[in-house]
């Protein structure tokens, strides 16, 4: 019998050799970023999450678009006319404008797409839920197409970035039962820069760009973009180690980034953006039904300890982010930790006196930071004289706590970010009484003067008129204190070297366009 | 014919434990927080929206008429759609059955390669220092969480010493489509890919050794204690007065009673694996179904997550019936006590 222990050890042993001397392939003018989620569909009809948006953004172009500071820019549409009272939309189509199988694209199109959408009623369809009916997109030509509202809406033209276009003919062709949906859940039908190369849905998805793209390409744009879905900062890490990852997700905790920043050939990309970080206060239910125990709140938190130690981010005056510039109320200032104003409003609160001042204070469990800022404030409201009780909750069961006033805690911490580049997004979601009964609106503000200050913003085209009733909407959320203004969310990557162009946009995942990147390395160095 | 009697029973005892299995996970499913309509719209959907897709997915109907139409489509192999991904559950299903199956079968491979060998030479070797040394191992192994062996194997394999990958099953610009058996090992060597073989392998270790190291101090811990109760019987000892040798004895007369302990736990480790990779899945980037099976429990996919569910009890359930054929192959005596 021959030796069968020796000769398994020494084929073992060159098999690890073979296996450990096989490098990892470094490649160039590729975008390879983690993502902490799966992507759950491609159907832009149906996409909702920020991983769905980061796809169907460079697999799709929409009419229009947005840029950095929430400018609406044109795409597919290359003008477009609004009426005097905000309620008719007639945009004009690049007549070069092809989708990915070199078909033009038509008004037909875009009619087919928004019909869907509305048929479809899921993703971003709530968007037009008031002022858009099936049957108000028409074509007036190839590549005109007029959108009639049932409502005057002036932040319809900010909501369009979301519709992306579909090739109705495609689309049809694969219809199916179900108008395409099963098609849509795997493949393009787009006009959008990248085509979908592979997509394991449990690990990966991988776009090419297509060479042929109506919009062309400029020096330096990303061929291939790869997204790893992991969340595990070990992995990210080792990742970009090896030289696998050119991009982290936004996703990361603080130690990861700085450990990649300090990296050869990576740095750190860092931008304010839009999505606010609140206290929202529950003003229907004692204590904080009370404007002075709400302001006292405002006054008891420490700020600079937050913003600078807890949760980097920026300076949060109003209820609006200060990236909407046009319309920001800057002659409010930044809240300020003050104790002894504290006191003061709660001596003058009807709760005064009265022994310890109960107070629920939820927030998202599990959440590392939240929780800190969660025993900040027990801390400091006790010595204060409230009693506060804890309350950490699964993200889930805080959205069905917010369905009641009831239910809703006295404090929820809850970050918030427009879906669409306008203050509407901010003011309507959180503060309108028709939005109330969400997480977004915990503060039940139900208020009359609110109301009617937003809805003379959606039915105004006058933007300094919207300017201005949003100043004033500002300064009135801010004096009845229905949240605390905690920070801006300061979003990070560490990113290439070789790789530019990440800026923040005040709108779902338009800060992943890829189209918008530039390697600035030579591709074959 | 007794014998297809027990295996009849046990079949049915089967299937009754797949049904009180389906009744406990759909209560459970939708008994915890959270509207799985609203989570799957968004947090901004209308309430007419979100009151649409319950309609559409039965989730206004009572509790025991949801139950009756999962059942319904159940027994036609429909595990319905997923709010997840959008698509059949069947299909995310077959997707990510493959890898965690591959994951699973090598781990299962490893332990038993490294965990009977290394028992039988503990046990030959009792309360020397190799015995010594083996259950000190064994013992680490079993009690090291498998998320933390994972972390600090990528660490060390993928960001230290930079030798391994950390996530995947294969490298990001290589796409192969493992289509023929689903696992990446052998559909890389059937289409003739062994360059793609040698990745697959790869990718496959780290996640491996992460997985294989609780079984493997099991299966040598008790790969050991049964070899040693063997060895005390009186034909062994009669073995050794006749003079039979050493690695005879230990191999032929020894080794095979020994089995059945070994063999009956690695079954059962076999099936549970299937569900309990998602911590090592999670932080490889392991595209399975274990993984899968967390993210729609995040999301509240109540079709996806009784899909997992199921899948995973099926499979439990067949293996242990597997089991208990294997082990009476290997020992006879089970297989008489069976037919009684």
């Amino acid at each position: 019998m021959s030796r069968p222990i020796p000769l398994a050890f020494g084929s073992a042993c060159a098999l690890a050799a073979l296996m450990i001397a096989a490098p990892a392939m470094a490649q160039s003018n590729v975008v390879t970023m983690n993502t902490v989620q799966i992507f759950g569909t491609i159907d832009p009809a149906k996409i909702n999450d920020y991983t769905e948006y980061m796809a169907a953004v460079n697999l799709y172009d929409g009419l229009v678009t947005v840029d950095e500071g929430g400018n609406i820019q044109p795409q597919l549409a290359e003008s477009w006319e609004v009426s005097d009272d905000s309620s008719v939309f007639t945009f004009h189509l690049n007549p070069n404008a092809t989708f990915q199988d070199g078909s033009p694209v038509t008004a037909q199109d875009v009619v087919y797409t928004v019909d869907r959408l509305l048929s479809i009623n899921q993703g971003p369809a709530y968007l037009f839920a008031d002022v858009l009916e099936p049957g108000s997109v028409a074509a007036t030509d190839d590549h005109t197409v007029v959108f009639t509202l049932s409502q005057t809406f002036s932040p319809f033209l900010a909501t369009m970035p979301a519709v992306f276009i579909v090739n109705a003919d495609l689309v049809e062709e694969n219809a199916g039962d179900d108008e395409g949906q099963t098609y849509l859940a795997t493949n393009v039908a787009g006009a959008g820069p990248y085509m979908l190369d592979s997509w394991d849905r449990g690990s990966r998805m991988t776009l090419t760009r297509d060479e042929n793209y109506y919009g062309g390409w400029h020096d330096g744009a990303i061929d291939e973009v790869r997204w790893i879905v992991t969340n595990d900062e070990a992995t990210v890490r080792s990742l970009a180690a090896s030289g696998e990852l050119t991009m982290t997700s936004q996703y990361q905790a603080t130690e990861t980034y700085d450990a990649i920043a300090a990296m050869d050939g990576f740095y750190l990309a860092e931008e304010d953006t839009a999505v606010a970080f609140y206290y929202k206060l529950n003003t229907q239910i004692p204590p904080t039904d009370d404007v002075h125990i709400r302001r006292a709140i405002a006054c008891a938190t420490d700020y600079d300890l937050i913003r600078e130690v807890i949760l980097p981010g920026g300076v949060l005056s109003t209820p609006l982010p200060p990236l909407f510039a046009e319309f920001h109320n800057n002659d409010i200032p930044a809240p300020t930790f003050d104790l002894e104003c504290a006191r003061e409003e709660i001596a003058q609160s009807q709760y005064a006196g009265s022994g310890p001042i109960p107070i629920v204070h939820s927030y998202v469990a599990g959440t590392a930071f939240e929780e800190e800022i969660a025993l900040l404030f027990q801390a400091t409201m006790e010595e204060l004289g409230f009693e506060v009780t804890l309350q950490p909750e699964p993200w889930n069961r805080i959205t069905e706590l917010a369905g009641e006033i009831d239910t809703t805690p006295n404090l929820t911490q809850v970050f918030f970010g427009p879906t669409y580049p306008s203050p509407d997004s901010m003011f309507y979601t959180q503060y309108h009484s028709n939005a109330a009964g969400t997480w977004a609106s915990m503060e039940w503000v139900l208020n009359d003067q609110v109301d009617s200050l937003i809805d003379a913003a959606r039915a105004t085209a006058d933007v300094s008129e919207q300017a201005e009733i949003y100043r004033e909407l500002q300064a009135l959320l801010v004096e009845i204190q229905p949240d605390t203004f905690l920070l801006t969310q300061r979003v990070r990557h560490a990113m290439s070297d070789c790789l530019t162009g990440f800026q923040a946009i005040p709108m779902q995942s338009f800060d992943y366009d890829m189209y918008r990147y530039t390697w600035t390395c030579d591709p074959n160095g | 014919m007794e014998f297809l009697y027990f295996l009849a029973r046990r079949l049915l005892w089967s299937i009754l434990v797949l049904v009180g299995l389906s009744i406990i996970i759909f209560t459970i499913a939708r008994v915890v927080p959270g509207d799985p309509a609203r989570i799957a719209l968004g947090p901004l959907a209308t309430q007419e929206q979100v009151a649409a897709l319950q309609a559409e997915m039965g989730l206004d109907q009572p509790i025991h008429s949801q139950y009756l139409g999962y059942v319904g489509g159940l027994l036609q192999g429909d595990l319905g759609q997923s709010l997840l991904t959008q698509r059949s559950v069947n299909e995310d299903i077959g997707d990510t059955f493959a890898a965690t199956f591959e994951l699973v079968v090598a781990t299962v491979i490893v332990s038993m390669i490294i965990g009977v060998p290394a028992g039988v030479m503990a046990a030959r070797n009792k309360d020397g220092w190799l015995d010594n040394s083996s259950r000190f191992i064994a013992l680490l192994g079993v009690v090291t969480p498998a998320f933390f062996l994972a972390i600090l194997l990528q660490i060390l394999a993928g960001y230290v010493l930079q030798i391994l990958p950390v996530t995947n099953r294969m490298p990001a610009g290589i796409d192969f489509q493992a289509n023929i058996t689903g696992l990446m090992v052998i559909d890389t060597m059937l289409h003739g890919r062994f360059d793609l073989t040698v990745e697959a392998l790869r990718h496959l270790l780290l996640p491996t050794i992460a997985l294989s190291a609780a079984t493997i101090g099991q299966i040598m811990r008790i790969t050991r204690s049964s070899m040693i109760d063997v060895s005390r019987q009186d034909y062994i000892e009669a073995s050794r007065a006749f003079g039979i040798p050493a690695r005879i004895r230990t191999f032929k007369y020894m080794l095979r009673p020994s089995f059945v302990p070994p063999l009956t736990i690695l079954g059962l480790e076999f099936a549970s694996l299937i569900g309990n990779a998602f911590v090592v899945e999670m932080v490889f980037g392991w595209p399975g179904m274990a993984s899968y099976g967390v993210r729609t429990i995040l999301q509240k996919d109540l079709n996806a997550v009784m899909g997992v569910v199921m899948v995973s009890g099926l499979f439990f359930v067949f293996v242990n019936l597997l089991i208990d054929v294997l082990v009476g192959y290997v020992d006879p005596r089970v297989r008489i006590r069976g037919t009684r």
